[in-house]
């Protein structure tokens, strides 16, 4: 083997470490007793494995419904950014039309209002139009959080994908809807995939909104930074294991896209 | 995918539904306290169980808690029907005028025996109830066994001064190579109430008035000299049980709830005692956490039930036994409490009961600017401890911010100050 290739390996092997390193450290203090987590010098290995620190995290009121409800919030912030944001960055890729260029920075300014100043206000609008403690008020803010990456990541898709190809659709008698449909859709279908992802994170990990905006109905995240700021670190651990599986499960889903996403940007 | 989109669909579906369907009858408990899982869900299955009113306990951070009741008292639609928060975190409630005054039912409560200044901190210098004391907590000192060794010659650990406990990390430095006392002075820690209900009423006698008496340069020439022997990593510590656990620490002081894991986990290794005292006595600081209705609470009569519930001395001792705060009722307390409770409860007792004691009380008429308060004594700690700036002109420095602050609230003295007409003059 080269020097290359081994160099090559070593920085897979470091980037690889960079990312599973700490979440394997999550998973055996999550798993392990009690003590263990304070005990010094810590063992690279797991010891005693016990399920009590995570069965009684589980068990614990909120923890199973916000788990659902944050699976249903990021459902929802996913299809609703995906549902406005590829028709918006359709437009913006295929239409000249006025004011195209401030548009697409008007898009990112949702992004520069920081959410705590706006908490109050929100918070009473939303009760006034009930919206208050409902997964689709806090679901559409997310959507709005995640609005402006969905409109950028599909409009450069879209722009990627040759308007020739649709425009032979065309002359084989697709109606505008139809060449969408058969002919963009599917070549679109990676980007759009890693547009869902974002859209999935973005709701996933926010939780000021969530919070404020929820009483009875939390998310995950939101019921997590309400009850283990003060927790023993040992369920620390195990909310953070909590928050990385289905987050994971979800890119490992869909991450048959993804890959197909760098097969068209290595085109 | 079809199936994919399918159960995209269906999932939306019950979202939908969950969300319309979770307005029950039950009152909700909105708690800026007792958030740590495993407290919240004693409170849940042992605590509220036999509530006589079903309720729903939520937790939240204290920000977020006086966030959402200005938020639902805006909007003019109240869902949360009783409010537990500490005293000092339902102030900027009562100045916007949230709460409902709960003078019929402290009427109704009088035969709680409650202690009788915490009623009055409830009314916030004025003449009406806000709020029914629910539970109170305080600060205290823990300590590994294996330090006990190093106690200075003589030193009572009940009776400690502020230069044994110098001398203490002097000794187990020397032994151990280590510094190992240790103070919650990380951005999460408690350390500005060390410095406002500790060190400066044990030094000075006083915390607004005598901020930059001679006595103050003294205390934090004292308190630099502490800080020597103190575990350098305290700037990030906010929980002194991990340390205390971890063994970096092993003389440390923080508040009860933030000490119990310690005594709790390993009730054999650790020992609990009073703070030390300075010259002018034992100054220390309970904390109360009290009992608020909404203004406009969905189901007051519910509210008011549960408060009754909540207060009476068998469900007080209930929820020392189960989460460690200490009754705000006076009420014989049992002998077969669990270890820890009991261990940190003997240090309480004798910290209270101290020939010397000066109990301090949590800043009083600041309102939402108690922020600011804080940030006063932790920025001149910053200054003079960890920079090593000159003591003297810092506190001179620091006064006038004191002095504005002080005059802008027009907040009057509060203990261990001596009472005042007007806003609390600072020397």
């Amino acid at each position: 083997m080269t020097i290359q290739r081994w160099l090559i390996l070593a920085a897979v092997l470091v980037l690889c470490l960079w990312v599973l390193l700490p979440i394997y450290l999550i998973v055996v203090s999550a798993f392990g007793p009690r003590d263990a987590v304070f005990a010094w010098p810590k063992s690279f290995w797991p010891v005693d494995f016990t399920t009590e620190t995570v069965a009684f995290f589980f068990g614990a009121q909120g923890v199973l419904s916000g788990l659902l409800n944050s699976i249903l919030v990021a459902l929802m912030t996913m299809v609703m950014a995906i549902a406005l944001g590829a028709p918006a960055g359709y437009a913006l890729a295929r239409f000249a039309f006025p004011g195209k260029n401030v548009y697409r920075l008007l898009v990112l300014m949702t992004r520069a209002f920081p959410i705590p100043v706006l908490a109050v206000p929100l918070t009473v609008r939303f009760i006034e139009f009930g919206l208050y403690d409902t997964l689709l008020g806090v679901a559409l803010v997310h959507t709005a959080l995640a609005l402006p990456f969905a409109v950028l990541i599909t409009s450069s898709l879209f722009l990627g994908i040759p308007r020739e190809l649709e425009e032979a659709a065309w002359t084989l008698g697709c109606t505008r809807l139809q060449a969408f449909r058969r002919v963009v859709m599917p070549l679109a279908m990676p980007g759009l995939a890693a547009t869902a992802i974002f859209a999935f994170i973005v709701s996933w990990n926010e939780v000021f909104a969530a919070t404020i905006l929820s009483l009875e109905n939390r998310t995950l995240t939101a019921f997590l930074i309400s009850v283990l700021g003060e927790s023993p670190l040992y369920f620390k651990f195990a909310g953070g294991f909590f928050l990385i599986v289905p987050a994971l499960v979800f890119i490992f889903a869909i991450r048959k896209y993804l890959f197909s996403l760098w097969g068209i940007a290595s085109r | 995918m079809r199936s994919a989109r399918g159960l995209v669909g269906v999932l939306l579906l019950a979202g939908l539904t969950v969300a319309t369907a979770a307005t029950g009858a039950e009152t909700v408990f909105l708690s800026s306290q007792l958030r740590p899982i495993e407290e919240a869900e004693k409170v849940r299955q042992v605590l509220l169980r036999d509530a006589p009113v079903e309720a729903n306990f939520i937790t939240d951070e204290p920000p977020m808690v006086v966030n959402r009741m200005l938020a639902e008292a805006r909007a003019g639609d109240v869902s949360v029907g009783l409010i537990g928060a500490l005293h000092g975190e339902l102030q900027p409630l009562v100045e916007a005028d949230v709460l409902q005054p709960v003078d019929d039912l402290m009427a109704r409560l009088q035969d709680r025996d409650f202690v009788e200044s915490f009623v009055e901190l409830a009314k916030y210098g004025g003449d009406t109830q806000y709020f029914i004391p629910w539970m109170q907590a305080t600060y205290i000192m823990a300590a590994h066994r294996q330090a006990l060794e190093y106690l200075p010659e003589g030193a009572d650990l009940n009776a400690l001064t502020y230069d044994q406990l110098r001398q203490w990390g002097a000794n187990i430095q020397q032994a151990t190579g280590d510094r190992r006392l240790g103070f919650p002075a990380g951005p999460q820690g408690l350390m500005h109430r060390f410095f406002q209900g500790y060190l400066y009423p044990s030094f000075t006698g006083g915390v607004v008035t005598r901020f930059r008496s001679d006595d103050a340069v003294a205390m934090w020439e004292a308190f630099a000299d502490i800080w020597e022997v103190t575990n350098p990593r305290s700037t990030s510590y906010a929980f002194m049980q991990e340390p205390l656990l971890a063994g970096e620490v092993w003389v440390a002081f923080d508040h009860t709830a933030r000490l119990m894991d310690a005594f709790r986990q390993r009730p054999d290794d650790f020992v609990a005692f009073p703070a030390p005292a300075g010259p002018q006595g034992r100054g220390f600081m309970p904390v109360l956490a009290g009992l608020a209705i909404p203004a406009g609470s969905p189901d007051p009569d519910a509210a008011a039930q549960l408060i009754d519930y909540l207060t009476r001395p068998e469900v007080q001792v209930n929820l020392l036994r189960e989460v460690a705060f200490y009754p705000v009722v006076d009420t014989e307390l049992p002998t077969d409490l669990p270890q820890g409770i009991q261990i940190a409860g003997e240090a309480i007792a004798a910290q209270t009961a101290a020939p010397d004691a000066l109990p301090s009380l949590l800043p009083v008429g600041l309102g939402e600017r108690e922020g600011e308060f804080s940030k006063l004594f932790t920025d001149t700690f910053q200054l003079i401890v960890l920079r090593g700036a000159d003591v003297r002109e810092t506190l001179d420095r620091q006064v006038e911010v004191l002095r504005r602050l002080i005059e802008e609230t027009g907040a009057p003295c509060w203990p261990p100050d001596q009472p005042s007409d007007g806003a609390c003059p600072v020397d």
